[in-house]
């Protein structure tokens, strides 16, 4: 059934997801917009990789790309996308066509995924019960009476509230909190091997999302799945996160483990970011470090770096003209020109 | 404006820009084919708070609290159950806003602005910049056209958007470059108060960073006085002179931000710092984090004697049996627990 191509076979065994060099780009009247511009990641089975990145960083669009859920508009993803989820077999993703059978199953089954508002995801015309069982009953076979079952084990381990009764629930009868609890249940409702969630906890409050991020924590390692934390918010991806990409204008700056990025950050825009946040107990006077500048428009990305009009470290004739490599330090990479000068007691974090 | 009722025990400090006493907004319940009216949802429950000119007052709490509804109260957005709304204006008269009509409250919209929640829901998707920035003016008749498009794009510029964007619509724009519309517009008619409503939830820390620094700065300049609503502690510790903690349309605690955050009164106050992701993964490992069980309670169904008591770790039998005062302490902080001088709370910071 799966679309096996033999292209990566050689993935390491831990692998569960590798895209290679992935560019999404939309043409538009008013030009073309790299909204994906070369992004190569990996993530291992059971971990968390958290993307952090300002709007517009094109980290959501890569998620999509990876689900070939792209709007219509956009040109055909280019780059690899490889995927080997539990039952072994190898899907090459960036080959499948977006209505195919093979990639139907992998969105329903092995993928699943979560966003921001629940209430745009889920349908407001069926009860939470009859999305669950829609999908299990597509994807695992089950029969009208088992995949009820399903979805009530389901809202129990999402640890929803009297899930006997709110099985039978529409979306609008519930909390934000007990809505985010139902596109969770959806979306684990097959067992996948990869969750990704897209800000699934921005629109929540504290004390909810704390509960969220704890029962997230709960089913990936309970259920040994792996996550892609879509986040702007730094406490979060401090908070769950394994390893930690930083994405600017279409591409990755930065990718390293969490205490990495947060003690020995090796990007200016990592760096950046990490000292505007206002920290709890960190007196930073009254003005907030901010960067420069905004982020310019997609129609015109700045030659070289596109994060050099804004950084402190530039240099005229080297940022502003060659795009910087990845530059490997371990498990670390950055890709600016002197990423190598950046040691840990000058980064960000005080 | 000598035709503005003036209650003539009205009298504020001269330092109070707002003063709200007693506030109350109940919904009723209605039930059955004569509408009968079987009970009120209490949305608010006797708030009372002084803002000071020139000081931000932050208001925290979860959704549901009660937070929005007392800012749109005081801007008159919503009627009042009972209380009183005193307000200074900028000519030094004193106001009670909770006696005027519509069409009295409507000059005095000028002096005081609001910045939503939702960026999506409180701009019109089919005025332009120029049309949504400049419509306060062209209601409060300020300048000609040209000075209208002159000012619209300074204040586009301001808050971090091009000015060559005045003549785009707000579907162009993304989340987060929607939210600085609505400051903009909040800011066209340079009022003396402005209630942020999540004002800067949606934005990128970047910008938030950016946009923080620019209502402080122009606070500064103009002695603006902002109520800053946020679920944000991280923020409100940066940008709040006093914090007021709400919970099911009641104030909990009210403190100047240096002592709530370093010793908290009330067990909620705790429990909501406690909730806060860090971004710093090293001390999220070790920081004991207790996530808050349950959700915040039914407004038309409150728990018995404290609203807090089902979800308060340090209840007593007096909490449910008893309502708490809104009490004032030593050191003259307010909080409404029972047991407020006894508990030993531990705050975010050290």
């Amino acid at each position: 059934m799966g679309n096996k191509t033999m292209t990566n076979q050689n993935m390491p065994p831990e692998r569960l997801l590798e895209l290679d060099d992935v560019h999404v780009h939309f043409p538009l009247r008013e030009g073309l917009v790299k909204a994906v511009n070369g992004v190569s990641y990996h993530v291992n089975k059971g971990e968390v990789l958290g993307i952090v990145g300002e709007s517009g960083s094109g980290k959501s669009i890569t998620a999509r790309a990876i689900m070939r859920l792209l709007p219509k508009r956009a040109a055909a993803p280019e780059g690899g996308i490889t995927f080997r989820p539990r039952n072994g077999e190898t899907y090459e993703l960036s080959a499948l066509g977006r209505n195919s059978r093979a990639m139907r199953q992998v969105r329903g089954q092995h993928i699943g995924m979560i966003f921001q508002e629940p209430m745009t995801a889920l349908s407001p015309v069926h009860t939470i019960g009859a999305q669950i069982m829609r999908t299990v009953q597509l994807h695992m076979g089950l029969n009208r009476k088992a995949a009820r079952e399903r979805a009530i084990e389901l809202l129990a381990k999402v640890q929803m509230p009297r899930p006997n009764q709110l099985v039978d629930a529409f979306p609008h009868q519930l909390s934000g909190g007990m809505r985010q609890r139902a596109m969770i249940a959806l979306a684990i409702s097959c067992n996948p091997s990869l969750l990704i969630a897209d800000e699934p906890t921005t629109a929540l409050d504290v004390t909810t999302e704390a509960q969220i991020l704890e029962l997230l924590k709960e089913l990936q390692s309970e259920m040994g799945m792996a996550i892609i934390f879509i986040t702007h918010n730094f406490g979060v991806v401090a908070d769950i996160a394994d390893r930690v990409s930083v994405m600017y204008l279409g591409k990755i700056v930065e990718t390293a483990t969490v205490d990495d990025i947060f003690y020995a950050a090796k990007h200016p825009y990592t760096q950046a970011l990490l000292r505007s946040i206002p920290r709890l107990g960190v007196d930073q006077g009254r003005r907030l470090p901010t960067i420069p500048g905004m982020v310019p428009d997609p129609f015109s990305v700045p030659p070289g770096c596109a994060f050099n009009p804004r950084c402190t470290h530039a240099v005229a004739g080297i940022c502003d003209t060659q795009v910087p490599p990845e530059k490997i330090f371990g498990s670390q990479m950055s890709r600016c020109h002197f990423a190598d000068q950046f040691v840990a007691a000058e980064a960000a974090h005080v | 404006m000598s035709e503005l009722p003036i209650p003539n025990h009205a009298s504020l400090p001269d330092d109070v820009l707002f003063s709200v006493r007693g506030l109350k907004k109940y919904f009723p319940i209605q039930a059955g084919w004569l509408k009968k009216h079987v009970g009120d949802v209490k949305a608010i429950d006797d708030v009372s708070l002084d803002i000071k000119k020139g000081e931000t007052l932050g208001l925290v709490g979860e959704s549901g609290s009660g937070k929005s509804t007392v800012a749109r109260l005081m801007l008159r957005a919503y009627d009042l159950t009972d209380g009183q709304i005193l307000f200074r204006r900028s000519n030094n008269e004193i106001v009670d806003l909770s006696k005027l009509t519509d069409r009295e409250m409507r000059p005095l919209r000028a002096e005081m602005q609001m910045i939503f929640q939702d960026p999506y829901s409180s701009l019109n998707p089919r005025m332009t910049l120029l049309e949504l920035v400049g419509e306060p003016m062209v209601i409060h008749g300020v300048g000609n056209a040209g000075e209208i498009k002159d000012r619209v794009a300074e204040l586009l510029k301001v808050v971090g958007l091009r000015p060559e964007f005045i003549n785009r619509y707000p579907h162009a724009f993304s989340g987060g470059q929607r939210q600085r519309i609505g400051i903009a517009r909040a800011l066209a008619l340079n009022p003396s108060f402005i209630a942020a409503d999540e004002a800067v939830s949606a934005l990128d820390v970047s910008v938030a960073a950016q946009n923080i620094n620019l209502l402080q700065d122009l606070q500064e300049q103009f002695g603006l006085t902002y109520l800053f609503i946020t679920h944000d502690l991280g923020m409100v510790e940066h940008i709040a002179d006093r914090v007021g903690v709400m919970y099911l349309g009641r104030l909990m605690e009210v403190a100047p931000t240096e002592l709530l955050f370093s010793k908290p009164l009330h067990p909620y106050t705790e429990a909501l710092m406690a909730a806060v992701p860090q971004p710093d993964p090293r001390g999220n490992r070790t920081r004991k984090r207790v996530p808050l069980k349950g959700e915040i309670a039914n407004a038309a169904n409150p728990p018995s004697g404290c609203s807090f008591h089902p979800r308060c770790p340090y209840a007593q039998a007096k909490c449910s049996a008893e309502v708490p005062a809104l009490r004032t302490v030593a050191g003259g902080r307010q909080v409404r627990c029972h047991f407020a001088e006894e508990l030993s709370l531990v705050g975010a910071v050290a």
